[in-house]
Formats: structure tokens, sequence, C-alpha cells
């Protein structure tokens, strides 16, 4: 079954993007330009992985995974977020939030799209 | 008038009265001595006499004693060669007190007497007063023996000498109270030339106290009190350079004072100028001085500040360990700490506090004090602050394009791109993600430029409406493929205008950029300008998303934008409207919008015609 991939980010060409490489890798993209419209599309369906942006108008990246660690205390997809100082974001909010990951900006979409497949293979494995 | 004319004597020649008094009192004490002495001669003399002659008479016979009718009387004798003054009787009783025989002087009567029985008793004198006159005798009696047996008794009285002097005293008792009398006088004015200099020194010291000047008394005198002046002036000399001593150290003191109050003054002043709100305190962390500009701090009068307790209007924990740290000498000299805080009164100011501790002069390890500085620096912080979002908000809006120019650069390269479409967008991405990173470094320039004043404004006479046309023209032909309809409303003619045309270039195109990138894609873009008598307005508008009233208020702050779906959908990074009113503060300009969400937004630019004659004509 297709992996489910949602994409939060203000900048069009970045879901573009990211559209078109994930969705040649084999994945389901649903995409967000804000907090509140990825916590709308959550709230129908959960994703099997979250890729957020933290600067966004309205609700930020931050705002957004406390929300959803509110809502959905027993999430299970994991988050990934994209800084350009994954260092310091991970020193800050990691402790707060559980199964958070953080990718450097720019992205690589074929480290990304490596890095899903084995982050989603390791995850089948141990469910299984 | 009596009482006052004594009243006078006795103030000034109160030591005349004194010695006419005391002259009068020795004049009568003496007399009287006199006269008491006579008194007790006189007596003495009676009383030996009367002694003698009774034991005389009583050892005669008593025949002899009562002689015969005719005869001589003995005692008639006795009278007669007695003194007249002093003889009262004489008479001689028998054994049963009945007399004999008897004489006495013209007018007395001799008194009845009894004489004792008891021999004991035979012997004696007496005293007697004289009936019908009354004075007083001096009786002396003596037993009469006659064959052993008591025949009887012989009585001899005499006048009792009395306290007086006779006329034949006069003239001794005269010539003493006239001697005492002229003694008196004489004592009188002999004293008053002894006092004469004393007088002189009161009248001397008189003069120096009312006019207040040190003098020596001038006085000529000898004996005692020629050396008690001479002492007194000695004294005085050195009273005199004691007093001209004290005077010099109160001139010198007066100075010092002076010149410490000038001194203080002066470092209060200074310290009344600083920027920094001054507290100094002394070792008990009593306030000693405070500035003018605490009183903002704490909220109080100085008056209510200066002798207080720190701790007795401050409960700011941290505060008051840094003082007592700097008090206890515990921080070094030149590296004071501090600490920062909100004032109850204003908590949205932020205030540092530095504390120095005061060092005693010539003691490198005493501190006397502390001295406080309090520093406003909200408005540090707040440039701070802003200053950090600046450079975050220029990160991430050039790492945004940055990021997608890599992205979609790392697509490209890949292997398996086959798809031509993607190709041409992707391409089309990167050729907008460089412009637009061209754009925001341009417009951070020309921001940057203005800020720090480094923007010359190259004013020239401008056909406006060339340049309207010019820029309107670009901009519509760049819009590629859109259905946004351009209107322009311009005037045949317009002044010309003295003004730098690239920058109301840069102004104009950004209004009508944002008026595309803000409106539907059917919306209408329209540019208008009109003359007023004083000016040129030109009015950028359209049909498209509007803008909200919070949002109004804050569009031209740097790096702002609208949360709404509208304008987050569409790039950018909030420079554009920051840099035309930039630009037309810069012409002296007006930059007003008017807008309602869902119905469009109108910005308009008012440019003075004056005030760009005037420029020129400068």
């Amino acid at each position: 079954m297709m992996k489910r991939i949602l994409i939060v980010d203000d900048e069009p060409h970045v879901i573009r993007i990211l559209r078109v490489a994930l969705e040649r890798a084999g994945y389901e993209i649903e995409s967000a330009h804000h907090g509140e419209s990825a916590l709308d599309k959550i709230r129908q369906q959960a994703p099997d992985l979250m890729i957020t942006d933290i600067q966004m108008p309205r609700m930020d990246g931050k705002a957004l995974c406390k929300q959803i660690t509110k809502e959905f205390p027993d999430r299970v997809f994991p988050i990934l977020v994209t800084t350009s100082r994954p260092e310091q974001e991970h020193r800050i909010w990691s402790a707060e939030i559980q199964n958070l990951f953080f990718v450097e900006k720019p992205i690589s979409t074929q480290q990304l799209i490596e890095s899903l497949a084995q982050g989603f293979d390791k995850h089948d494995r141990d469910e299984e | 008038m009596i009482i006052r004319a004594i009243q006078s004597m006795w103030k000034n020649e109160r030591i005349g009265l004194i010695m006419v008094c005391s002259s009068l009192l020795i004049m009568c004490l003496v007399i009287g001595l006199l006269l008491k002495f006579q008194q007790q001669t006189s007596y003495k003399q009676i009383r030996s006499q009367g002694v003698s002659l009774a034991q005389l008479l009583a050892s005669m016979p008593l025949t002899q004693l009562v002689p015969e009718t005719g005869s001589q009387h003995v005692l008639q004798l006795i009278r007669d060669s007695s003194d007249h003054s002093t003889f009262a009787y004489a008479v001689v009783v028998d054994a049963a007190n009945q007399p004999l025989t008897q004489t006495a002087a013209a007018g007395v009567i001799i008194p009845p007497t009894h004489v004792s029985k008891e021999p004991v008793n035979w012997l004696g004198e007496r005293e007697l007063r004289l009936q019908g006159n009354g004075k007083k005798i001096l009786e002396f009696y003596s037993p009469l023996i006659s064959d052993g047996e008591l025949a009887g008794h012989i009585r001899l009285g005499f006048f009792q000498p009395r306290f007086g002097f006779g006329i034949q005293e006069l003239p001794f008792i005269a010539t003493v109270a006239l001697l005492v009398f002229l003694l008196t006088p004489l004592s009188y004015l002999l004293i008053k030339h002894e006092v004469k200099p004393i007088r002189s020194i009161n009248r001397q010291l008189d003069g120096l106290l009312s006019e207040g000047i040190f003098n020596t008394v001038k006085i000529q005198a000898s004996g005692e009190l020629g050396v008690f002046m001479q002492r007194f002036n000695d004294f005085f000399d050195y009273a005199k350079n004691r007093i001209d001593e004290l005077e010099e150290q109160k001139t010198g003191l007066l100075t010092s004072t002076k010149l410490l109050s000038y001194k203080r003054a002066r470092v209060e002043a200074v310290l009344e100028s600083l920027p920094e709100a001054i507290m100094v305190l002394d070792e008990s962390e009593n306030i000693m001085y405070a500035n003018t500009k605490l009183t903002s701090i704490f909220d109080k009068p100085l008056s209510e500040l200066i002798g207080e307790r720190i701790n007795q209007f401050c409960d700011n924990g941290e505060l008051l360990t840094l003082i007592s740290l700097s008090g206890s000498n515990r921080i070094a000299k030149a590296a004071a700490e501090a600490v920062e805080f909100s004032p109850v009164s204003s908590p949205e100011k932020t205030i540092r506090v530095m504390a120095y501790p005061l060092f005693s002069p010539g003691d490198e390890q005493g501190t006397f004090g502390t001295m406080v500085a309090f520093r406003d620096v909200t408005q540090e912080i707040t440039v701070k602050k802003s200053h950090t979002e600046f450079i975050a908000h220029v990160s991430h809006e050039l790492k945004t394009p940055l990021n997608t120019l890599a992205m979609y650069s790392e697509q490209l390269l890949g292997d398996d791109v086959t798809d031509k479409t993607f190709r041409t967008e992707a391409i089309n991405v990167i050729h907008d993600e460089v412009e637009r990173i061209t754009t925001l470094v341009n417009n951070l320039l020309n921001l940057t430029k203005f800020e720090i004043g480094g923007m010359t404004i190259d004013k020239k006479r401008t056909r406006l409406l060339d340049l309207l046309k010019d820029v309107f023209e670009i901009v519509s032909r760049n819009t590629r493929g859109s259905d946004h309809v351009f209107t322009q409303n311009l005037p045949k003619e317009l002044s010309a205008i003295s003004i730098d045309k690239s920058l109301l270039s840069i102004a104009i195109t950004n209004l009508l950029t944002n008026a595309i990138k803000y409106s539907h894609p059917d919306g209408r873009i329209t540019l208008a300008a009109e003359e007023t008598d004083y000016s040129i307005i030109i009015r950028v508008s359209d049909n498209g998303i509007g803008i909200s009233d919070e949002d109004k208020s804050r569009i031209f702050e740097k790096f702002y934008r609208a949360t709404s779906e509208g304008v987050i959908s569409q790039p950018g990074h909030g420079l554009g409207l920051p840099l035309v009113k930039q630009i037309v503060t810069l012409h002296r300009g007006k930059l007003s919008v008017k807008s309602m969400p869902g119905e469009g937004s109108e910005f308009t630019i008012e440019l003075a015609k004056d005030a760009g004659l005037l420029a020129e004509a400068v």
C-alpha cells in the first residue's frame, strides 16, 4: 500500500518539487500551506509521515507539532522538520515532542527518498 | 521726690552713704561703750566705799555711833564728807531693827528693812528701791557687836550710778563725735580717690563693649590695682590675639566650606546630567545622594528616598544582593556586575543596574559606600531584538529561494528526469527564484542605505507623466499570461517636478507589483494621477483582496506580511512597502492607503510641487 506523506510548507515551490520527487519515488502526497490547514488534513486522515517547515504564517511548525501531540497523544507517524539549523532545533524541542526528526535545509530530495525508504522499511519490519 | 533723690544717691554715692551711716553707728557705739565703762567704774567705787565704810563703822562702839543729843554725829560727818550725788542715807538700827540714829540726803525716806537673825546674813549688801521716786539704792550693812552680843546693824545706802553722762562729760563726747564725723568724709574721699581708676576702667570697658573694638585699657594706677590692671591688660591682649586667631580660622573655614559646597555642587551637577539614575549608598546601605532620575525608577520623590535604606522601597532580591556584594567589597574595582530588572511602576521598561564600590582614597581595600547606576536599556534591548529579528528574517528570506533552487537543480541533475514539462517548470522556478533573490538583495541594500543615511537623492526636473507611463508599460508587459486589466487614468499634461527618477520608479513599480500580486487573476489595476495647485497626486489602485484594518497599520514595517491566505500564497518578503515609504518620505511627500478587505486597495503618493521647486532653487 502506498505510504501517505503530508508536506506542510508556505513555499509553493517547495511543495511542488517535493511532490514531484516523492510521487516519483512511489509515495502519495498531501500538502498544506500552514499549520492550521495541516491539522485539518490530519484530523480527516492521519498520514504515514509528515514533513513540515518551521517558519510559516498563521501556525508555525513548532505550534503545529505541539498541537498534534496534544490532539493525538498516541500518534505513530513520524514528523520530519526541515530547518537550516537542525542541531539547535533538536536541542530545543526534541525533549518535548517524541518521534521527531530534523532534516537540514536545503533538502536533498535524493537523500530524503533514501532515508524515507530505510525508515519505512525499519518501521514495517518492527511492526511485523 | 525725696525717695528718688535717695535712690539716685544710692546709685551714685553708695559708698558715701554707707560711710555716713557706719560712722554714725560707730559714734553711737563708742559713746555707749564709754558710758557703760563709766557706769561700771562708779559702781565699783561705790561698792568699795560702802563696804569699807560699813566695816569701819561696825568696828566702832555703839555709843560713838549713837551719841548723846547735841554732840557731833558720826553719821552726819559721813554724809557731809561723802559725794552728794551718790550718798543716800546712813542708819544705825538695834537688834530689833529699830533705828537708833540716822541721816539721809534731801528727799530720801529710809526704807525699813529687816535684818535676819541668822549670823550668816548679818553682813552684806542688797539692792533696794526708794519709796516715792523709786530710785535704785545699793545698801551695805554690817552687824554691831557689843559684848559678844548683836547690838544692832549699821546700814549705808548709796544711789546706784545711772547710765548717761553728765554735763561735764559733754566736751569729751563732742570731741569724739567730731573726730569720727571728720574722719568719715576723709575716708570717703580717700576711697573715692582709690576707686577712681576702676571707674575709669568701667567707662573704657563700656566704650569698648558698645563699639565692639578690643583695645588695651589705659589706666594710671599704682600698687595692687596697678598690678591688677597690668594683668588685666595682659589678659586683654591674650583674648584679643585669640579672637584674631579664631577670626582667621573662621574665615579659613568659611572659605573651605564655600569651596566644598562649590565642589559638591559641581559633582552633583555632573551626576545630575548623567543619563543614568544615580544613587550613592553609605556602608549601612542608606541613600546619601540620589539624582532626580532615580525618582522615576522607584516612583518616589527624592525626599522619600534620601536617608532611607534601599530595602525599604525595593524588594528585588537580585538587586539587593548586588548592592550588598558591592558594599562588602567582594566585587573587583574595575568589574562591577550588573543585574536587570523592571520597575514596578513601569514594567515595560528594562533597567540595567551596575554597582560600583567606592574605595577610600589611600586605602585600596577599604570602602566607604557604593554608587549604584540605573540605566534604562529598554531601547537598547528593543534595538538588539529587532536587529536579531532582522538578521533572522533576512536569513530566512534568502534561504527559502536558495532552498528551492537547490532542490530544483538537484532534481534537474538527476538522470531519471525525462519529463519535459517539469524541466520547463523547473527552469521557470529557478528564474523566478533568482529574480526574487535579486529583488530582495536590491530592496535590502536600498533600505539599508536609507537607514544608515547613505542614500543620496538625486533630484532633477522630470516629466512625471513620462515616468509613470514607462513604469506602467514595463510592469504590465512583465505580467506574462495573466488576465489582469491595466488601466491608465493619466492627465494629458503634468507639470515637471523635481524628483529622483530612479527612486520614484522603484516606488511606483513596487505599488503596481503589489497590486498585481494581491488581486485576482482577472483583477483591474489602475494607475492614476492628478495635479492640484500645490501638488501632484499619484494613485495605484486594484480591486483585489484588500487589507484589514489591523494590517493597514503594519504593512509599512519591515518584513511584515499579512497572514491572510491571499498574501501567504504569494511570494514576498515584506520589504516592498517599507521601501516605498522611505522613498516618499525622502521626497517629503505623503503616502497613504485606503482599503477594504475583499474590495481592493488604493495607495496614494502626494508630492508637493513647491517643495520640488524650492529644492531646485536652493
